[in-house]
């Protein structure tokens, strides 16, 4: 029975691939007007949806005093690219860029790390306190970390890592690890751990084994992780407020917000334009990665 | 089983503890070098861009001049995300600035927390009684100043020279006056437009609303040494309520769930008399026909020229008064906008950090101050704002304008909107005395 | 009830039959493992706990004992706290306001669940029956909702349902002729501003939805549906009865994900607020906790009630899961 039960829903990614392909060309074999509509459909959805990110980037091109007016305007005619220029040439924004490219990828390097090796330890092992902390890292995702902030910065003054990119990456790794845990116990456990044994019978050491049949199967769900970590770290908000007070070593979220001056007038052109700006690395790393994702992200629920 | 797993959960939380103690006692041996010494970076939080730069410049040559081997960093905060950062970084000796500006509004709750070191024997010397009290009772707890003035802002009402005009109405001379006016020019609606306000009074802007309520002489809240009440519903501010009431529904067609963040924009858009706003305003008005068209990022000698003569033309367009009182000739005490300076006491650096406030509060940097639209915190200084229609306005209504209640838990006031709630009621037309009864009671609970 | 076994008939690495004898992950069999593997699992959790231990367990530990004090601003600058035992937390559960804003919240969480997984299945199947063009129309476009900075999006759906310049109410008052909303407000009254922040909250979920079960529904191997379809099976009968149940597990895993998310929404709603809603009939938890921030104590109170009900929530769901990790 227990051969059994622990591979109920698991379907080694692998094989996602080759069936998805091998649908694909027999679905556009079969084709019609029905498909056509749904097609359609599909494309109004995408449009309808996409409007508020249109609006943005629309608002990016006119000038600040055109935004607010009794009748909108839709396409930006006769606007200018002044709005992003500013943002450009602002040498803050060139520093807050290093500094949010050095804490997002310290984050993703060891969060994707340690939850791999932790989603090892819990999927591949048995020991004492492994049901605690697989419900450990369930619960904590369920507090709110609203308050959580004074705390959190107590604990980083006493070891001097306030104002560093260390200390906020570690409060960020912390904030991302439980889910990606989660989300990579899922995918090692999806891994029947004959494929390493089977190696191992023909001659491979067990790292070996590991590396070369283990380790490529989980490259979506790592990809996956690395996806939405990326996300969390790009765009947090309040610990890098209080985490990082020196000017200098802002992240772009803060320079963003700093953009809208509570006192004075805000140029909100100057502000969608900037925000405009800081999506275009977010939008690149998802087209890249969309395709692993797709297959990564539901390996890893199925099993969680 | 369950016994092992408690075991090893009572382990893991030992070790968290151990781990935060081991933390905690670094923080006492950290390094020595910054308690007392005669030279040091000094750090200076200034918010948002209030401050110029020439400003600035300033203090860094000044302070530095006069310290010989020490240094003045000034590191520019947001407004938006100020209070979280107070809350964390005055707590810390490592991270905490040397002299710290802090708005009206937040003086006293960090006060009331003892962030601040006692500055009671400097303020003689700053200004004495020149210094603009409101501020300074923002700062101060049982007898003690800790916090000082640093600038205020003032706010004034700017007007459409051709409403009023073509309204056939004149700059009013008396609240009373004031509220005949709006409706006058509510009514009138020269350009017919279908949102068309005789002045642009948004549900939530309580910072304009209050002005009405201290004009007739009442208050916020009150507190008799060991508690505060509510006082919205004293018959003083009832009287003044009743009138917001009425402009609420007879003089404005601005949105109830709006505040009082940008009134220019509708200004702009020619649907508005009258607006209320902090007198920096100015550079925000933009009228269609004044518009040059200049590109934003234009830097040339041409633009420059180009903005000047659409800064004029906007401002020939528009006037502005200070929101006349209860009698003619005098002003209404309206809100006042501002903020104060204090030294955290977790600062290594006091010594240097009072330096640095002497600085300020020189003769020298209070006129600089005054020249660039700010009233500073001395007020003997206030008449270098010029002689300008705005200066003018600024002065005026600087005179008699009042501060929020210097309690201890104002801040959390603010945080729960309790204000913006009760005049968003009050602007729905809900009977501003159950209103206020009920905005009364939660200030208590919140202020108590 | 798990899904049926998938059939491996897809090229896969070929799967050894397993004699339960050799099950790697058995500790408990042979007995005298060396000391270096028993360590093992120890040794790999280590990285993992260090940072969630710094960065989470120690502020949730000081949180947790800190509800148990008064401890305000003052605390935070060096005045002693007191202990004041379970006064918080009876405080907070005494006043009707606070289980207003829990029911509130709890509502709030199901509808958005509810028509999160709705709309994401819905768009997930849409997805899978649409030519390739169409398909990645549609996934960019949940790629750009999902993607852009909450600061931008939310100031441009402000702008949207702004009460003077908005293009809702523009679009409502103009082309669709209903005069009457010119300059309605639609955050003013406590049932429309959640609808406004359904929508908004809708919008930034369903994509992660979309993603993920379309992926599952890639898992659903054609031959079982093919099957169906030669046994006469409408298309419709297909997805209820046979595609939908074998990715029930993802499913499950997603609507647990939005449970536990929707419960905690806290910027959608804190940014609606100072848009213009009256603050305090619309408070959810999250934004409520933040309200109290400055009473560091009460704001941990309310935390761990919080998460307290949020257990009660998916109870069911989690002993479930934990009774297949152990099967």
């Amino acid at each position: 029975m227990t051969a059994t039960a622990s591979r109920p829903t698991a379907t080694p990614p692998a094989t996602t691939r080759p069936v998805g392909a091998g649908r694909r060309s027999r679905r556009a074999r079969r084709g019609g007007a029905g498909r056509w509509l749904l097609g359609g459909l599909a494309v109004v959805v995408a449009l309808v949806w996409v409007f508020p990110v249109y609006w943005m980037v629309s608002s990016a091109f006119l000038p600040t005093n055109q935004l607010k007016r009794p009748d909108p305007t839709f396409v930006p005619f006769g606007g200018s690219l002044a709005n992003f220029r500013q943002v450009l040439s602002d040498p803050a924004f060139l520093d807050s860029l290093t500094m949010s490219l050095a804490v997002t990828g310290l984050t993703l390097a060891a969060a994707i790390l340690f939850a791999f090796v932790a989603a090892l330890a819990i999927s591949r092992f048995r020991f004492r306190g492994r049901r605690a902390f697989i419900v450990t890292v369930l619960v904590v995702q369920m507090i709110p970390a609203e308050g959580l902030f004074i705390s959190q910065y107590r604990m980083l003054d006493n070891w001097h890592l306030v104002n560093s990119v260390l200390g906020l990456s570690i409060v960020y790794v912390a904030a991302v690890l439980p889910f990606t845990i989660w989300m990579l116990r899922g995918f090692v456990t999806g891994i029947p751990i004959e494929l390493e044994e089977a190696a191992m019978m023909d001659g491979l050491s067990r790292t070996a084994a590991f590396f070369r049949i283990t380790f490529p199967l989980l490259a979506p769900g790592l990809v996956a992780s690395g996806v939405y970590g990326f996300l969390q770290a790009w765009n947090e908000y309040t610990l890098a407020l209080v985490v990082m007070t020196d000017p200098s070593e802002r992240t772009l979220p803060l320079w963003l917000q700093g953009m809208v001056e509570a006192n004075q007038a805000t140029d909100w052109g100057v502000v969608m334009a900037g925000a405009a700006v800081i999506t275009v690395p977010v939008i690149v790393f998802f087209l890249f990665v969309q395709r692993r994702m797709s297959s990564g992200l539901v390996a890893g629920a199925v099993k969680g | 089983m369950k016994r092992v797993r408690t075991t090893g959960l009572a382990a893991l939380a030992v070790g968290m503890l151990t781990l935060a103690a081991c933390g905690g006692g670094e923080s006492a041996e950290a390094d020595g070098g910054s308690g007392g010494s005669d030279t040091g970076e000094l750090r200076l939080w200034l918010n948002g861009t209030d401050t110029p730069q020439e400003l600035r410049d300033h203090l860094v040559e000044t302070f530095e001049a006069d310290n010989p081997g020490s240094t003045l960093v000034i590191e520019e905060q947001d407004w938006s995300g100020l209070v979280p950062r107070l809350q964390t970084a005055l707590s810390s000796e490592d991270q905490t600035p040397d002299l710290v500006e802090i708005g009206n509004t937040q003086s006293p709750t960090f006060t009331y927390a003892g962030a601040f070191s006692d500055l009671t024997d400097m303020v003689d010397e700053l200004g004495g009684d020149d210094l603009l009290q409101g501020f300074v009772e923002a700062g101060t707890v049982d007898d003690t100043v800790y916090a000082v003035p640093y600038y205020s802002g003032a706010r004034a009402v700017f007007y459409d020279k051709r409403a009023f005009a073509a309204a056939g109405v004149e700059v009013p001379t008396t609240l009373a006056e004031f509220t005949e006016v709006a409706t006058t020019l509510q009514q009138a609606d020269p350009g017919g437009k279908p949102n068309w306000s005789g002045f642009w009074f948004p549900g939530q802007d309580w910072y304009n609303g209050v002005a009405w309520i201290n004009a007739h002489g009442g208050e916020i809240a009150v507190s008799d040494g060991e508690e505060w009440t509510g006082a919205l519903s004293s018959p003083e501010s009832q009287e003044g309520l009743a009138e917001v009431a009425d402009l609420f529904s007879t003089a404005t067609s601005a949105p109830r769930d709006a505040d009082s963040e940008e009134p220019w924009v509708p200004f702009n858009n020619g649907e508005v008399a009258m607006f209320s706003a902090p007198t920096w305003a100015r550079w925000s008005i933009d009228l269609p026909e004044c518009n040059k068209g200049v590109a934003a990022d234009d830097e040339s000698a041409a633009a420059t020229a180009l903005l000047a003569e659409q800064q004029a033309c906007n401002e020939a367009a528009t006037g502005v008064f200070a929101l006349p009182g209860m009698e003619a000739g005098s002003p209404a005490p309206v809100f006042a906008g501002g903020s104060n300076l204090a030294i955290p006491a977790k600062s290594g650096n006091q010594e240097l950090a009072r330096d640095l406030l002497r600085i300020i509060f020189s003769d020298e940097y209070q006129g600089m101050l005054a020249t660039n639209g700010l009233i500073p915190g001395n007020s003997q200084f206030a008449d270098q704002l010029g002689d300008d229609v705005y200066a003018q306005a600024a002065r005026d209504a600087a005179v008699d304008a009042k501060l929020t209640p210097a309690a201890e838990k104002w801040a959390d006031v603010e945080g729960a909107r309790i204000l913006e709630d009760f005049f968003q009621q009050i602007a729905s037309g809900a009977d501003p005395a159950e209103a206020a009864a009920e905005a009364d009671e939660l200030l208590a609970e919140t202020l108590n | 009830m798990s899904a049926p076994p998938l059939p491996s008939a897809a090229p896969a690495p070929p799967r050894a039959p397993t004699p339960p004898s050799s099950r790697p992950t058995d500790v408990l069999r042979p007995r005298r493992r060396p000391l270096r593997t028993r360590l093992w699992p120890y040794l790999l959790l280590v990285p993992a706990l260090v940072p969630l231990g710094v960065g989470l367990g120690y502020p949730l530990a000081r949180q947790f004992v800190l509800s148990f004090q008064e401890y305000g601003l003052a605390q935070q600058f060096g005045r002693p706290a007191e202990w004041v035992g379970l006064d918080n937390y009876v405080s907070l559960l005494s006043d009707s306001y606070v289980w207003g804003v829990i029911a509130r919240s709890i509502a709030f969480c199901l509808v958005n669940a509810a028509l999160t997984m709705a709309i994401g299945i819905a768009l997930a199947v849409l997805m899978s029956k649409v030519g390739r063009a169409a398909r990645i129309t549609l996934q960019v476009g949940m790629l750009l909702a999902w993607g852009t900075p909450v600061l931008a999006t939310m100031t441009v759906w402000q702008w949207l349902f702004d009460s003077q310049y908005g293009v809702v109410n523009w679009l409502l008052a103009g082309p669709l002729g209903m005069e009457g909303q010119r300059g309605h407000s639609w955050l003013i009254e406590p049932l429309s501003f959640y609808g406004v922040a359904t929508v908004i909250v809708v919008w930034m979920s369903v994509p992660f939805v979309v993603f993920t079960v379309y992926a599952g529904l890639l898992q659903v191997p054609e031959e079982c549906m093919e099957a169906a379809q030669l046994d006469g099976a409408t298309s419709w009968q297909r997805l209820w009865r046979l595609a939908l149940p074998m990715i029930r597990p993802v499913l499950f895993v997603v609507a647990l994900l939005q449970v536990i998310w929707d419960l905690r929404v806290f910027t959608q709603i804190h940014v609606l607020q100072r848009a213009g809603a009256p603050t305090r009939e619309t408070h959810l938890l999250g934004t409520y906790i933040y309200s109290l921030s400055k009473e560091f104590s009460m704001a941990g109170a309310m935390a761990t009630i919080m998460l307290a009900i949020t257990l009660a929530l998916t109870a069911t769901y989690i002993r479930r899961m934990l009774r297949e990790e152990d099967a």
